[in-house]
């Protein structure tokens, strides 16, 4: 009966143990202040990308277009092959403005998925709130927009962002073929809800 | 009066470039791209792509092949950067996302099948009085420029303006599809040749 007692408590602690020790992250004393997310920071760049978006059952395709216009200000566009507009977000600072988004798609629910997706993208610089390693892997606790991020930096580059929320892995970023700080593949995958994005540098 | 004569200068610099057709021109172009239809079978075309939007530093060019079969199948195929086909078949959308195949598309489906439409239209000569579109004629020194304003409302969340221009002969030398912010997606055509057998082949998806 104690055994049985111990292997439940042993479970339930194990599983309500936070994400960095589930994951066998080791804290450590790290002194970074800050990390940086280099791969859309550059404004002389346009940055162009073909897109593959499945999304609840269908999938289609476009071009995804990411321009820096300065601190903290970015353009990113979706249009189709054709050049048409998918949708035109402008991030500035703490704002976000929708400058076009076709009336179908025009949902605040897919819009916000959207925006907390891109703003792991785009931003910059982010304040660490607690360090790990696992491996070869530099891992920095960050908040984005009020939500949980782990950043993962081997060799010096950042690798993979991962959105946790109570525990559980929500979103799934990697950055890869990463050349003169250009991530040449990246890929958005959605843990809970079926979207997945993926890019490839043009 | 300096200011009135550099107006007037600008005004005549600008009008000179392009000018309004006459109705009698009008009807010569009309009649001439007509006739030419009448006469073409097959088209095959290089062409290339330039997207423009006002925020980046370059136009993103892209490269590709249009094939055109009598009446009204059309397959575009982009090349470079990237592999990509749409086939206009039997009121069908075919999608070939780099052997990725779908006869579904979210968004530039509508798209396509307008641009089809006008350019299977242009090619044939009969979409000068269509009711979807509002038309003005313009002339430049060699060429003829056609708009095109889309008349649907829902069509025109896509697209303010389609601007054609044709040649001499009538052929269709570029396109242009202006969107309501102004950005536009610029399509210029070269190496065309009409009436070169097609194989069922080229319009297979």
């Amino acid at each position: 009966m104690r055994y049985l007692l111990s292997s439940i408590l042993l479970i339930l602690c194990f599983s309500c143990a936070s994400y960095p020790k589930k994951n066998g992250f080791t804290a450590t004393n790290s002194k970074k202040a800050t990390i940086t997310n280099p791969y859309f920071s550059n404004t002389a760049k346009d940055y162009v990308y073909k897109a593959n978006i499945d999304a609840f059952g269908s999938s289609f395709g476009g071009i995804f277009i990411v321009k820096k216009l300065g601190q903290n200000h970015h353009r990113i566009v979706f249009t189709t092959e054709i050049g048409n507009k998918i949708f035109d977000f402008t991030f500035k600072g703490d704002d976000f403005k929708v400058n076009h988004i076709l009336k179908k798609l025009d949902k605040k629910i897919l819009i916000n998925v959207l925006k907390n997706d891109f703003k792991v993208l785009i931003k910059e610089k982010l304040l660490v709130e607690k360090g790990f390693q696992q491996d070869l892997n530099s891992i920095y606790k960050t908040q984005i927009s009020n939500k949980n991020y782990y950043h993962f930096v081997s060799e010096e580059k950042l690798h993979k962002v991962i959105r946790i929320n109570n525990r559980k892995e929500k979103v799934v970023f990697t950055f890869s073929e990463i050349e003169n700080n250009i991530a040449n593949e990246i890929q958005i995958s959605h843990q809970n809800i079926n979207l997945k994005i993926l890019l490839k540098a043009l | 009066m300096r200011k009135v004569v550099y107006i007037l200068f600008l005004t005549v610099l600008a009008t000179s470039a392009q000018t309004k057709m006459s109705a009698t021109e009008a009807n010569t172009l009309k009649n001439t791209v007509k006739a030419l239809s009448e006469k073409t079978e097959t088209i095959t075309s290089d062409f290339i792509q330039y997207k423009h939007l006002d925020f980046l530093s370059n136009d993103i060019k892209s490269e590709g092949k249009l094939a055109f079969k009598s009446p009204n199948v059309v397959k575009w195929e982009y090349v470079k950067p990237f592999a990509y086909s749409v086939l206009f078949k039997d009121e069908k959308l075919f999608i070939n996302d780099n052997g990725n195949k779908s006869d579904m598309d979210m968004g530039s489906n509508k798209i396509f099948k307008q641009l089809n439409q006008l350019i299977t239209a242009s090619i044939k000569g009969d979409m000068f009085d269509s009711s979807e579109f509002d038309v003005l004629y313009f002339k430049n020194d060699t060429n003829s420029e056609v708009h095109f304003t889309p008349t649907d409302e829902k069509f025109s969340e896509f697209i303010k303006v389609f601007h054609i221009n044709f040649n001499n002969k009538g052929e269709v030398q570029e396109v242009k599809m202006i969107e309501p912010s102004d950005d536009y997606t610029q399509i210029i055509f070269s190496n065309r040749k009409t009436n070169k057998p097609l194989s069922d082949e080229v319009f297979a998806q």
